[in-house]
């Protein structure tokens, strides 16, 4: 469906967007790009959408060069914008209605087939009403029927479930599911893990416009192993001093190779790597929460006052963290 | 090929009711004033031209501008339809509407100053003409224009430079280069028969001399048509 071969991209400005790209998405794949802010996922789906001319490396779309992009391979993908801009004078269906005829459907087709998604995609109540009363939610939706109304082979999709509700949410990806099913190829944008997780066949991650891995979820996943991941906020600064468990605890051991040092001498084996953050502890756990005693208890024996704690299993920000050695969510690491 | 856009463009317009009646208004605010006023046939009918042209060219450049930065005719053209086509039904949506607005200032022209029948007649082709390149030239204008400061800025230099050049403020000497560009000028119908209309008297216009200016049209019709991935900068063929 796509390929791209040491794809790069300098804007106007002479910023890389994207450097030596390469990456394919066959029939019925659903390839997931993971980044931070400025990473070049946003580029990637402009130069793949046809959007940006790929002028350094070589992109295909459909086994055919694509530059310049003829109107009917336009028309063979289906685009989601990370903004979803409408007609605002005009109400939900007559802006899907002017898109769909635009793909090339008489509007009496188009009419069945925007029913359908309306229905599927929760939107059915306000179509009568201009899209400047809608919410983001409810334009990112009409983004979506607009996208798939003329069955695209590809679909490209940026942000896809950002301010949707859970029941939306959920309704797109079975929706998008379905489709991979019947061979389309979809190429999503995504800074949300779980999205990620649930939906992808392959995930590539982007750092600073090149790509830093790419494989399966699972894959990926398998790299930074099954460890949970701890959390302690703790009141006031970190521990200057050693954090040590209680000698008498049974399995207490020199921690994991990933361990700050002799500061966490004494902690269970279990935990494979320990971090002190501002106002944080991060501990890696092999045997999940059995190990919070113990880290619990070297954590006050420090003299600090414990406000939460919180347990997740590792996600595809881990896989990022390991690769580049930065955070994928900013915002999650530093609240 | 749909005409899907030029549909859109006078459907958004309608609804738009508040900004509809204030395109009739305005225009025939500054028309009535002027043409029930004794000012002179020549100087009504220079500010009736240059009025009339601005209309076009800022109802064509301002929103394209708009709409290109919002990134609606981004959408657009990535549906696939032809960005030349794209960009044609926006100019043909918005002459045609300007014709509609600009008619009653039209009508009260020709009632406050007495014109004569075959002057209203010519008036109409050269109405539709001049509001079919003033809105051309808007195009090509918003396609130079970062801003829809910038996109007024230049659709108005140009547009009042054409008017120059169609003899709206001074007729060229005969013979001269101004004069043959004055008659290949779009505009030049349009302000005499204005010129007619408004009571300057004379011979009614020739038919003949909607010619040049129709071929001058339709080449830069032709132009942004050819052009338009270019002007929109989002490739496709």
């Amino acid at each position: 469906m796509f390929g791209a071969t040491e794809l790069s991209f300098t804007y106007p400005s002479g910023r890389r967007g994207l450097r030596e790209v390469s990456l394919r998405g066959d029939p019925g794949e659903r390839v997931v790009v993971m980044g931070p802010n400025g990473s070049g996922k946003s580029t990637l789906l402009r130069l793949v959408s046809t959007e940006l001319p790929s002028r350094q490396g070589s992109l295909t779309l459909f086994g055919e060069a694509c530059q310049p992009p003829s109107r009917a391979l336009r028309r063979r993908i289906g685009i989601v914008q990370d903004t979803p801009v409408h007609l605002d004078d005009l109400t939900g269906m007559e802006n899907a209605l002017l898109f769909a005829e635009l793909y090339g459907l008489l509007r009496a087709e188009a009419a069945s087939a925007l029913a359908a998604l309306f229905t599927s995609l929760g939107l059915d109540d306000p179509l009568d009403v201009p899209t400047r009363e809608y919410s983001y939610g409810m334009r990112k939706k009409l983004l979506v029927a607009e996208a798939l109304v003329h069955e695209p082979e590809m679909l490209i999709l940026d942000e896809p479930a950002l301010g949707l509700d859970p029941p939306s949410r959920a309704a797109l990806l079975r929706m998008l599911v379905e489709r991979s099913e019947k061979g389309v190829c979809t190429l999503v944008a995504t800074n949300e893990p779980a999205l990620a997780q649930e939906f992808a066949t392959t995930v590539v991650l982007l750092h600073e416009g090149g790509v830093v891995a790419h494989g399966s979820p699972a894959e990926l996943l398998a790299k930074v192993g099954g460890a949970t991941r701890i959390e302690v906020h703790v009141a006031g600064a970190p521990p200057a001093g050693p954090i040590h468990g209680d000698p008498s605890a049974a399995g207490v051991t020199p921690p994991g190779p990933t361990a700050a040092g002799p500061a966490f001498a004494g902690l269970p084996a279990d935990i494979v790597s320990i971090q002190q953050l501002p106002g944080r502890i991060i501990a890696e756990s092999r045997s999940g929460p059995d190990v919070l005693p113990q880290l619990v208890g070297a954590v006050l024996a420090a003299g600090l006052k414990i406000e939460r704690i919180t347990l997740r299993e590792p996600d595809l920000t881990d896989v990022f963290a390991l690769f580049t050695g930065q955070a994928l969510d900013a915002e999650k690491e530093n609240a | 090929m749909t005409v899907a856009v030029l549909r859109t463009e006078w459907l958004t317009a309608l609804r738009r009711r508040r900004l509809f009646v204030f395109n009739i208004l305005i225009p025939l605010t500054l028309v009535t004033t002027i043409a029930l006023s004794p000012a002179p046939a020549v100087h009504a009918a220079a500010v009736f031209t240059v009025l009339f042209a601005l209309f076009g060219t800022f109802g064509s450049s301002i929103p394209l501008i708009r709409d290109g930065e919002s990134g609606l005719l981004r959408r657009y053209v990535l549906t696939g339809i032809h960005p030349g086509g794209l960009l044609l039904q926006r100019v043909f949506a918005a002459a045609t509407l300007d014709l509609v607005e600009l008619a009653p200032s039209v009508l009260v022209i020709v009632a406050a100053r007495g014109s004569s029948a075959s002057q209203l007649v010519m008036l109409v082709p050269a109405m539709i003409l001049g509001l079919l390149a003033a809105n051309a030239l808007g195009a090509i204008t918003a396609a130079f224009a970062k801003s829809v400061a910038e996109g007024a800025l230049f659709s108005a230099v140009a547009a009042l430079l054409l008017l120059h050049w169609a003899g709206t403020f001074r007729s060229p000497v005969p013979g001269t280069w101004q004069a043959t560009l004055e008659a290949w000028n779009p505009f030049l119908p349009l302000h005499e028969s204005l010129l007619a209309a408004a009571g300057a008297g004379g011979p009614d216009l020739d038919p003949a001399l909607l010619t040049p200016p129709l071929v001058t049209t339709l080449a830069v019709l032709l132009l942004i048509t050819a052009a338009g991935r270019y002007t929109i900068g989002l490739g496709g063929r």
